[in-house]
């Protein structure tokens, strides 16, 4: 068909003409209060007006982006970088200091604490925004191997791309996932922006302290435009409002979009090791389930690796309070001893060193490569935990409105999946917009919105569900559901049906 | 039914030319009864029912300023829906990318305009793409053409003051508009401009319309040379007989009987017999492009589709 042939973009650009407004003054109503949807008529009863504090006076954005997380970065870079989108006029609020990321300078025997791993989608994303350059690819370590198995049953799966294809080839990556820390990332998504030549505007230590919408004066009707007032007194008014605001999304609750979901009464507890000389073996990424949760130990460069271990509250508190090598010691055992013991040694307040030391030299354990070589120290500083809780936005669109991210939903980090679905909702976002200014829509108009929404949506829905489900087959120590789960780990890791193939070609693909 | 069955193997050579027409329902009751349409297939035929409206006042009297006061509530009702995503004009929104793409492909198709920045001179758009949107309705495609940033200048026309009113307050919407888009209230016949666009469109019109002939002459004389009409609207087939006429009125009933005057549909062939007859026209770029309604997927261009319902056609004006 012809149309698929026209260079759409190459019609919209050849003119240097663009969508961005020329700085308009605005007046907005004034009586609403912070993030809610403004129904005037109940707002003027209930609420103080705002009016005295705000300047009348918003500036027009076309977009405007509510958090500086990874996720709202990877959007402003994005909407920069693409050629269709690169002439809107963008603007970026984030609550925090970036100076310290922006700044960053890490020293080479030290690596942070909160690590993700990145799947080859979100790393072709970052390239092509021109992020990854700036990425120092001797603090990222790859892998292309996992040893998943279960506390319980000792049931395993194994992926590796060697054994399986009998080595890799220059064509095929096989790399499952890159582990850059999120600090790193930050700074590189950071230099990106910098790079731009149409630049966002910037706007950090302040934060979004409300939202309304804005009003009808005589020549312009903007009472659909979401205008945000900053803690500054400063106020945009925005075409689109994008909220990549995490898990408590201001802006989501000013859309009046509901996110259900729930908490597992479960912490995720990281840390940042020394190990053993593991030069013999391949980088592979551990996982062992059990019944509280998944403990994780992913790989970084050299003798470094990072822990992901999700558990009760009260365990992480525990081991938060243990001293340095016994913790050490409790997180090799994680990955040796039968839960039975691990549960004994987490009421132990000291001394777990010897009772690990004797303990596993009578229990049969793996070796590695199928178990993380041990570890040899816990870096100061770099124990620390977050809350675990599952939720998704009913909808990621409304008129003038989109949720990326964390905003949108926010999944059990097991599978290391939260930051790029995030991304994966960016980049279907700003190919979403992308198509609305090529066909003259609005940017915030939901006709341009609705395939992201589409894109999207069930996507996440699945995973959310998948990971969730993953999580409470494996909370059970015993009954039915344990040889069960252990057969599905069985008919997986001897590649019956080719399901092993199948799930290792889609984690590289995806 | 076996009476209009026969009606279409009959030779219809006059299409473009005057149709005797059926006694017509009024407008109001036309657009009442597109908004209680449900299916899908009737729906995606109906889109041209709004333009039907806005024509109506053309071919009847020609006068903009009669309006009866039922017509009036109407459209203020319709009003508040005409850009609701999920309202009754919903599918022509979700046509509108395509009506653009077919626009942007007829224009970048000739040379001239193509490589006309880089020669200078004679460019048909260095000074930027003037359009005049008849039969705009609430604005669709006039606000989405005026957006693009190679466009300088938008009229929408229509005959109808209170679908204008429409598309007046959604542009107010947006500052990028103001000074870019103007609607003006009138039929294409006592349009006084002199200035001639480069793009002339007729999104779902000319199905509506008594005399064809006459008004796409009528349209013809404000394209300037080199410039370009662009048209969708239906052919006049089995089955745009069957959604329309058959499903839609007949069985269904949901809308009233008479809604589409079946024998003014205009097939592709005959659209493009009418072109090449016209001194001027058509030499340097004739085309067409059909396209169909897939619930689940939306518009999609289909070969071969111009000749069974809904269908784009862009004819250019010669350089002379
Ligand atoms: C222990 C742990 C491990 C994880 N591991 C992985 C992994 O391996 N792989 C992976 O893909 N994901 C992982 N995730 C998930 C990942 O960290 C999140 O999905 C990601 O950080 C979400 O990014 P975001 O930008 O959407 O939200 P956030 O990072 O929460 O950023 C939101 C930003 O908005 C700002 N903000 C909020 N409100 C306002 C306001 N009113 N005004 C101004 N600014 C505001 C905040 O300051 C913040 O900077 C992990 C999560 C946890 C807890």
């Amino acid at each position: 068909m012809w149309h698929e042939n026209i260079d759409h973009a190459n019609v919209i650009n050849r003119t240097k003409t663009t969508m961005r407004q020329t700085l308009l003054r605005l007046p907005t109503r004034n009586s609403v209060w912070a993030f809610r949807a403004s129904r005037p008529a109940q707002i003027a009863s209930t609420r103080r007006s705002f009016a005295s504090e705000a300047s009348p006076s918003p500036e027009v954005y076309d977009v405007v982006v509510v958090g500086g997380g990874p996720v709202g970065l990877t959007l402003a870079a994005s909407l920069g970088a693409a050629r269709t989108t690169s002439h809107l006029k963008v603007a970026l609020i984030e609550g925090m200091d970036l100076a310290p990321i922006r700044n960053w300078s890490p020293k080479p025997d030290y690596f942070a604490n909160r690590i993700v791993s990145l799947i080859p989608s979100t790393v072709r994303l970052l390239k092509e925004i021109g992020a990854w350059k700036h990425i120092q690819q001797n603090r990222v370590q790859s892998y292309d191997g996992m040893q998943v198995w279960d506390g319980m049953t000792g049931a395993r799966v194994e992926f590796d791309w060697n054994k399986l294809w009998g080595g890799k080839d220059e064509q095929t990556d096989t790399t499952i996932a890159h582990m850059v820390e999120n600090i790193h990332l930050s700074h590189g998504l950071l230099k990106a922006i910098g790079d731009l030549a149409v630049q966002p505007t910037m706007i950090d230590k302040t934060k979004v302290e409300r939202i309304q919408y804005g009003e009808m004066t005589g020549q312009l009707d903007m009472r659909d435009w979401p205008v945000v007032t900053l803690s500054t007194g400063q106020q945009l008014a925005a075409r689109l409002l994008i909220g990549a605001d995490g898990g408590n999304s201001p802006v989501r609750t000013f859309a009046g979009i509901e996110s259900r979901g729930w908490d597992y009464d479960r912490h995720s507890m990281v840390a940042t090791f020394k190990i053993e000389d593991d030069s013999a073996f391949p980088k592979f990424a551990y996982q062992r389930f059990l019944p509280s949760g998944p403990v994780a130990i992913l790989p970084l460069p050299g003798n470094f690796a990072n822990l992901a271990w999700s558990t009760t509250p009260e365990k992480v508190t525990h081991l938060k309070s243990l001293a340095p090598e016994d913790f050490v010691a409790m997180v090799n055992a994680a990955f040796r001893l039968s839960y039975t013991d691990i549960d004994y040694l987490h009421n132990l307040k000291s001394g777990v060193v010897e009772e690990t030391k004797w303990r596993e030299s009578v229990t049969q354990h793996p070796d590695p490569p199928q178990i993380p070589v041990r570890i040899t120290e816990v870096l100061d500083g770099t124990r620390a935990s977050f809350p675990l809780k599952m939720r998704h936005a009913d909808k990621y669109i409304a008129e003038r409105i989109a949720l990326v991210g964390d905003a949108a939903h926010t999944i059990h980090p097991m599978a290391g999946q939260g930051l790029n679905s995030g991304i994966g909702d960016v980049y279907s976002l700003v190919k979403s917009l992308a198509e609305g200014i090529r066909h003259g829509q609005d940017v915030g108009s939901s006709f341009t919105l609705e395939p992201f929404q589409s894109e999207r949506y069930l996507p996440n829905n699945a995973l959310l569900g998948f990971v969730d489900k993953l999580h409470t087959l494996y909370g059970f120590e015993s009954g039915p559901l344990v040889p069960l789960r252990s057969l599905g780990v069985e008919i997986i890791n001897r590649d019956w049906f080719g399901l092993k193939r199948f799930l290792m070609s889609q984690a590289a693909k995806s | 039914m076996l009476r209009r069955s026969l009606r279409i193997g009959a030779p219809l050579l006059h299409s473009l030319e005057p149709v005797q027409r059926a006694p017509r329902l009024s407008p109001s009751n036309i657009d009442r009864a597109i908004q209680k349409f449900s299916s899908q297939n009737a729906r995606c035929i109906s889109t041209s029912a709004y333009r039907r409206k806005a024509e109506a006042g053309n071919s009847t009297t020609g006068s903009r300023g009669a309006v009866d006061p039922d017509e009036l509530s109407h459209f203020n009702a319709l009003a508040s829906t005409w850009w609701d995503a999920q309202g009754p004009s919903r599918l022509l929104h979700l046509m509108n990318p395509m009506r653009i793409n077919f626009a942007k492909h007829c224009l970048q198709m000739h040379p001239t305009s193509a490589t006309a920045d880089a020669g200078g001179g004679e460019s048909p758009f260095s000074k930027g793409l003037r359009v005049l949107d008849v039969g705009c309705g609430g604005g669709i495609f006039s606000e989405s053409i005026a957006r693009l940033p190679e466009t300088s200048h938008v009229v929408g026309l229509d005959p109808s003051e209170q679908i204008l009113a429409v598309a007046r307050a959604h542009a107010k919407k947006d500052p990028t508009l103001t000074g870019k888009l103007q609607y003006i209230n009138s039929t294409i016949d006592d349009y006084p401009s002199d200035h001639q666009v480069d793009l002339l469109t007729l999104f779902e019109v000319v199905e509506h319309v008594p005399y064809p002939a006459a008004f796409l002459q009528s349209c013809m004389r404000h394209v300037r040379p080199g410039g370009w009409i662009v048209l969708s609207t239906i052919a006049r087939t089995w089955s745009s007989w069957f959604t329309t006429k058959l499903v839609a009125e007949d069985l269904l009933r949901i809308v009233p009987r008479g809604t589409h005057d079946w024998h003014k549909y205009i097939n592709e062939n005959e659209m493009r017999a009418f072109f090449e007859k016209q001194p001027g026209w058509g030499a340097q770029g004739m085309l067409s492009m059909g396209c169909l309604y897939v619930p689940g997927f939306g518009w999609k261009a289909v070969k071969g589709s111009e000749h069974i319902g809904n269908y784009f056609f862009g004819v250019r004006r010669d350089m002379q």
